[in-house]
């Protein structure tokens, strides 16, 4: 589903993000990069949706070379991949489901269809009761079940999860990780970058360990090792 | 397409009325920039006339010997009003000279005294000439040199060609003036309206990139902008509309006081010119805020 090979990201003068580093990830798995702060997590995740271009070594998404994407093509890209950042990314003046809605008729999704699938989305994730409400007047962890929501609406088969519950308390937290495997579930890719040991440690599922750009450790059924 | 297009229509509104406050700002500063553009034009249309008003006072004064027989100088009449440059010719009989000295000189008692002791009118009558073009002055004077006529005392225009000469000058230097004052203040006004769109955008900083997050094509991205920016313009020029002619209902009787007998009408200048002025400013306006939407936005949206 996801391949990195031997990929290098160097930001100027002379910071290496990544140091080739060399990923397969398989259809279906849950997979949690995890490292310290600054050790390359997230430019792994921004390389996967375009945001950053690797320079040395390749991304393969589903068989898609998307290391030298074009500008016109980054959009498609992220049509098909469902990302999910710490700080929600929503937009503030739009209400949660007019912010779900939103990511389906970019891409040109009839009305009909969007109105099918915008509340089918929102109950899975439980926000059915407050899909009017603007972002500033819901909690951190609804914001973040919104986000979730509005990754979910194109059906995707990865689902990248940056610090999702960076910005949330404990039993938020719990939530949105059981709301990630209920996703796994259903058949969905889901990559989860986080620095937060006891959901790593409960997860019980792969994890990757990234130090100084490179890939120090890589379990099937791991823990936070660092 | 037409989806996209209903969308986009959409979600322009939406910001516009979403985000209240921004929008009233952008569009005080395109009143402001408007009506600033409207006055410079209002003051160049008034330099115009004023102008032109001056130059119509110039009169071709034609003088005749006093005991000149009244067919000669009905003559001499006919054959300056016959001629193509000529507007209008009126003659202006001794008596009627004097009166009009009398009138111009009723407080100055020295002048009337020095009169009086003459005992006879030593004033001539005169045939007062209009030129219909003010550029034709020079050859009309060269025609009216050669009428001849023993009824014509003196033909001296002289001082003429050198007030008009002048007037000229002044004018050409109004106009160049002008135009260097308006091309610098249309230049800062473009680049206020500019900056504005782009502190606009730049407040949707973070929109634009989570609008990039979930898909948005460059284009979804920048035609709502694009959209805003004409509705924007709109708006600002309909005000402008609104608050400029009852403006210049208020300035009229006051240029209609200082221009007697000179037909001013700006209400009349922006009414008939109304297309081609508002049109014109709105083609420009929207041409710079649109140029400014589609460099902000792009410069925010990258991926």
């Amino acid at each position: 589903m996801i391949k990195l090979l031997n990929v290098s990201k160097i930001y100027q003068p002379d910071i290496k993000a990544l140091n080739q580093v060399t990923l397969h990830i398989k259809p279906g798995e849950f997979v949690s990069i995890v490292g310290q702060s600054g050790t390359g997590k997230t430019t792994v995740i921004k390389s996967l949706i375009g945001e950053e271009r690797v320079d040395a070594g390749k991304v393969i998404i589903g068989g898609w070379d998307i290391t030298r994407l074009r500008s016109a093509d980054v959009p498609f890209l992220r049509r098909q991949i469902g990302v999910i950042f710490q700080d929600f990314k929503l937009l503030p003046k739009k209400t949660l489901e007019e912010n779900v809605a939103f990511a389906l008729q970019v891409c040109g999704q009839a009305p009909k269809k969007i109105k099918t699938i915008v509340p089918h989305v929102m109950k899975i994730v439980g926000l059915e009761d407050k899909m009017r409400r603007y972002p500033n007047e819901v909690s951190g962890g609804e914001q973040q079940r919104a986000v979730i929501a509005r990754a979910l609406v194109h059906r995707p088969k990865i689902l990248l999860a940056d610090e999702p519950t960076g910005n949330l308390d404990s039993i938020n937290t719990k939530e949105i990780i059981d709301l990630l495997l209920k996703i796994n579930k259903f058949g969905t890719t889901v990559v989860l970058v986080t620095h937060n040991r006891e959901v790593v440690n409960r997860l019980k599922r792969r994890v990757v360990t990234l130090d100084c750009g490179c890939v120090v450790s890589d379990q099937e059924c791991g823990k936070y090792i660092l | 397409m037409f989806l996209s297009l209903i969308r986009v229509i959409k979600f322009s509104l939406q910001d516009i009325y979403r985000n209240i406050w921004l929008s009233i700002v952008t569009i005080t500063i395109l009143i402001l920039a408007l009506f600033s553009v409207n006055m410079l034009l209002t003051v160049e249309v008034i330099s115009r006339a004023a102008i032109d008003s001056v130059k119509e006072k110039i009169d071709i004064n034609l003088y005749l010997k006093s005991d000149s027989k009244k067919e000669e100088i009905l003559a001499v009449q006919s054959k300056v009003s016959n001629l193509e440059e000529v507007k209008a010719v009126r003659y202006i009989s001794k008596e009627e000279a004097m009166e009009k000295f009398n009138e111009k000189h009723k407080g100055d008692p020295e002048i009337l005294e020095a009169l009086k002791e003459l005992n006879d009118n030593p004033l001539t009558p005169t045939l007062v000439i209009q030129a219909k073009d003010i550029d034709q002055y020079g050859a009309l004077i060269s025609k009216i040199n050669e009428i001849d006529s023993p009824a014509i005392e003196s033909r001296n225009f002289n001082d003429h060609k050198m007030i008009l000469k002048k007037i000229d000058a002044i004018t050409k230097k109004v106009s160049e003036a002008g135009a260097i004052i308006s091309l610098i203040f249309v230049l800062i006004t473009a680049l206020l309206v500019y900056n504005s769109i782009r502190v606009a955008i730049y407040i949707h900083r973070r929109e634009i990139g989570i609008m990039r997050l979930v898909g948005a094509s460059s284009s979804f991205i920048k035609m709502p902008y694009l959209f805003s920016s004409v509705i924007y313009t709109f708006v600002g020029l309909l005000v402008v509309i609104v608050i400029f002619f009852p403006f210049l209902g208020l300035l009229q009787p006051y240029l209609e006081a200082f221009f007697i007998d000179y037909n001013i009408d700006i209400i009349s200048y922006f009414s008939d010119n109304f297309l081609r002025i508002f049109g014109l400013q709105f083609l420009a306006l929207a041409a710079v805020n649109a140029v400014a939407s589609l460099i902000a936005v792009s410069k925010y949206s990258k991926v």
